[in-house]
């Protein structure tokens, strides 16, 4: 009998690093990339809507907001492409033979996100350059860009999904060998998808409560409110993505599910963690809405939905390992570092980075380090 | 042969790589130049005191994010999604080797936008100093980048001992390393005059203008000089069939590299006359034709260095239908429909013969030749008779065009064969 399940043969060429620390990186600048990726995301809807709702109430409060968000989504979409391509790099060394296949099967579609991409960031663009000018046009512009950029998520979870379920190519590739395939009716990849989409307006709220914190000394009025609107956009959200979580997981096959309930250690402890930390972040948030002084609260509320991201991307990684078991043999796998060209790269990353914080201290200074952090 | 092969209609998966490419080259040897371009215009500006070109910098620098940042940029990102579908075994085996490399020259590539976005923010907001020192951190990290991409990319072509050691540095110092690099650091500096030229046609003041179009000239002039002898070391440094291929052993590709320089040739003449000399001459739509003729440039540099590597992806590593040369001898044994993967077809029968035929051709054979499209086969074999066809396809490294060997068997070969004669002319005159 000819096996149901083809899976090209991993790369000949020994993978030049030790699996952990190409885990490890893949892992860290994913959480990056998630972070930059959701107030590129979401800081695009919520500026729509505060656009829309400033227009209708005839807000100042609102139009502020909009405008200093005009001016950060240009930035925060070059951090998550650039964030995006290191873990997309370690992903290709680790799981390339699933990567690819899965790729070639919605080869269009996903050629498809660099137009959409281009579109997207030339949107935002003009939305931050000619904010004055577009005026009645801005609520369009901006929303149009938010759209296309959450299309992107869309494809590249139907082919994140798509890469840890073998057992679907060989039909969808002998059935259309062309490339115009989609994912979109795995159970999995609609709530997978929304969860990360709700998640994103949540983490761009916070941008907002930090935007209000920001301005509170030089305008109280305006400060107060912009704590208060962005707390309301990191909790309401918070709240519908427990539902979305839940549906998520019921989604998954069964046995997949399991992990999460005591099958797997790691993958149960990083949930209970998350699930903890989730709530926390929530009752901090809850009471920093009505205090009068709420920075610590806000302060704790954002460490603990760090630790949640943080916890959300090892389940996921949990999750992948569980999915990939029964095709991948890590023992098999050969390794020979590259020491002397991974020393290299460590030193060169740090120094970029002491790069980096050295021309944004110059140039921005103390005070507006903490909107483009 | 151990990935699914995607069908692209027409142009074929190589062209898409090629169309993508080019246009990413374009831009991106730009960002590189005209990062020079910008420090040193600025550095101008304020020695000189000359502020028609400080406030044509500040001009420049806008065009200049919007285009390297987000077009630049995402076309290199679409390079790598489009060579991962086209050429995954390829892919995966550059990311195995390369894997720090490009780790490395994501470093620079992080500090070279957060350079670019601080560069054009903090206009006026920092002292002259400080926003000097963050144009040189921007050009730095966009030529370290080009550094470390351009070990990979001529690795491709000239492996050197790599093959042999299995080592990094042996395949990333290979032997066109550093006379390809000079190559690409020369058209960077031209891109940026051509670049510079164009967008001073914007300017409004005609005095301005012709300063800065004078200015622009001075970058393309000297180095569009140095182009064609950097190039000839370049091709110095080539192995011999590739030499062989450009000097006439593959038709277009010498055809190609007679455009490049025809365009290259047409760049100096127009903007020595009319940049530099009649610079009233100069306008808009001469500035649009050098960007073309640039673009010509950065065609048939592309193309004929993609060309010369047949049949190639990884010179004497893999074959451009992702074919391992190493396991050659074992596939010959066995057959290409029975080593491939994702053939729907092991076993050749008088019944399947025709569809295994198919099989074999796009697995085998399509990732250069499109049926109704790029390189068409059609052509080359509608008078030949299916006996004739077959023994082309066994002895395929002897015949033109500089294909690999065939690794599949007899049986295979006819199989190919039947299917291909179906595209005789006679044969298709009596059905």
């Amino acid at each position: 009998m000819e096996s149901q399940v083809i899976i090209p043969d991993i790369d000949p060429i020994p993978v030049p690093a030790p699996l952990w620390l190409l885990k490890v990186l893949l892992l860290l600048t994913f959480t990056l990339h998630i972070l930059a990726m959701n107030v590129a995301v979401g800081g695009g809807f919520i500026a729509a809507i505060t656009e829309f709702l400033g227009k209708k109430r005839n807000s100042q409060n609102h139009l502020e907001l909009s405008r200093s968000i005009s001016k950060m989504l240009p930035p925060f979409t070059a951090f998550t492409i650039t964030l995006g391509v290191a873990p997309l790099l370690f992903l290709q060394v680790l799981y390339g033979n699933f990567f690819y296949t899965s790729t070639i099967l919605i080869a269009w579609p996903w050629l498809s996100i660099i137009v959409i991409f281009i579109l997207a960031y030339y949107g935002y663009y003009l939305y931050s350059f000619r904010w004055e000018k577009l005026n009645g046009k801005r609520f369009a512009v901006v929303l149009i860009s938010a759209i296309l950029l959450a299309i992107i998520g869309l494809i590249y979870t139907q082919n994140i999904v798509l890469m840890l379920t073998p057992e679907k190519w060989k039909e969808i590739y002998f059935n259309n060998p062309h490339g115009t395939n989609l994912n979109i009716s795995d159970p999995t990849v609609i709530p997978r998808y929304l969860h990360f989409m709700v998640a994103a307006l949540a983490v761009a709220g916070l941008l907002v409560v930090m935007w209000g914190l920001k301005n509170i000394k030089s305008n109280e009025q305006l400060g107060k409110w912009g704590i208060r609107y962005g707390l309301l956009w990191f909790i309401i959200p918070t709240l519908v993505n427990i539902v979305v979580g839940l549906w998520f997981l019921i989604s998954l096959p069964k046995n997949l599910l399991m992990l999460f309930m005591g099958e797997n250690i790691y993958a149960t402890i990083y949930f209970l963690i998350a699930l903890v930390t989730m709530f926390a972040s929530l009752i901090f948030m809850f009471i920093a809405l009505n205090a009068v002084k709420p920075v610590m609260k806000i302060m704790f509320g954002k460490v603990f939905l760090l630790l949640t991201v943080v916890m959300m991307v090892l389940m996921r990684h949990e999750l992948r390992e569980a999915y990939l078991k029964p095709y991948i043999d890590w023992e098999k796998v050969q390794v020979e570092p590259q020491w002397g060209v991974i020393t290299i790269f460590v030193l060169l990353l740090l120094g970029g980075l002491i790069t980096v914080i050295w021309m944004l201290k110059k140039s921005f200074g103390k005070s507006s380090l903490v909107v483009h952090n | 042969m151990n990935y699914p092969f995607w069908e692209v209609p027409l142009v074929g998966g190589g062209w898409l790589i090629g169309i993508v490419a080019i246009l990413h080259v374009f831009v991106s040897h730009f960002a590189v130049g005209g990062g020079l371009f910008l420090v040193l215009s600025e550095i101008k500006a304020y020695k000189t005191n000359n502020n028609v070109i400080l406030n044509y910098v500040k001009k420049h620098s806008k065009f200049f994010l919007l285009l390297t940042i987000v077009f630049g940029a995402l076309s290199g990102v679409a390079i790598w999604f489009t060579i991962g579908l086209v050429s995954p075994q390829a892919t995966s085996a550059l990311i195995h080797i390369f894997v720090w490399g490009w780790a490395i020259e994501w470093v620079f590539f992080f500090v070279e936008i957060a350079a670019v976005m601080i560069y054009y923010y903090s206009w006026e907001k920092v002292d002259r100093r400080t926003h000097l020192a963050i144009g040189w951190i921007y050009f730095i990290a966009a030529l370290l980048s080009m550094v470390i991409i351009n070990g990979i990319l001529s690795f491709m072509l000239t492996p050197g001992k790599w093959i042999e050691t299995k080592n990094f540095w042996d395949g990333f110092f290979n032997p066109t390393y550093f006379s390809s690099l000079v190559v690409r650091i020369v058209t960077a500096i031209v891109m940026a005059g051509i670049y510079g030229l164009f967008t001073a046609t914007f300017l409004v003041e005609k005095e301005n203008r012709q300063q800065i179009i004078k200015y622009s000239s001075k970058w393309v002039i000297p180095f569009m000089l140095i182009l064609p002898i950097a190039s000839l070391w370049y091709y110095y440094t080539l192995p011999d069939i590739p030499k062989e291929i450009v000097l006439g052993g593959i038709s277009f590709v010498s055809n190609t590299a007679i455009i490049g320089i025809v365009a290259g040739f047409l760049i100096f003449l127009l903007v020595l006359i009319m940049g530099y000399f009649n610079t009233r001459l100069f306008n808009k739509f001469v500035a649009t034709i050098i960007l073309i003729l640039g673009l010509t440039i950065m065609f048939a540099g592309e193309r004929v260095r993609e060309s010369i590597r047949k049949p190639y992806v990884i010179y004497d590593y893999m074959y451009s239908n992702g074919l391992l040369i190493n396991q050659f001898d074992s596939i010959k044994e066995q057959g290409i429909l029975k080593t491939s993967k994702w053939s729907k077809i092991k076993e050749i029968t008088d019944e399947n013969k025709l569809q295994a035929g198919e099989v074999g051709f796009k697995l085998y054979c399509a990732s250069c030749h499109i049926i109704n499209g790029y390189n068409d086969v059609k052509p080359l074999i509608s008078d030949l008779d299916e006996e004739t066809i077959a023994m082309i396809i066994n002895d395929l490294e002897n015949y033109r065009g500089y294909m690999p060997k065939f690794a599949g068997n007899e049986a295979e070969a006819e199989a190919i064969a039947k299917w291909l004669y179906q595209f005789n002319k006679e044969n298709r005159k009596e059905q």
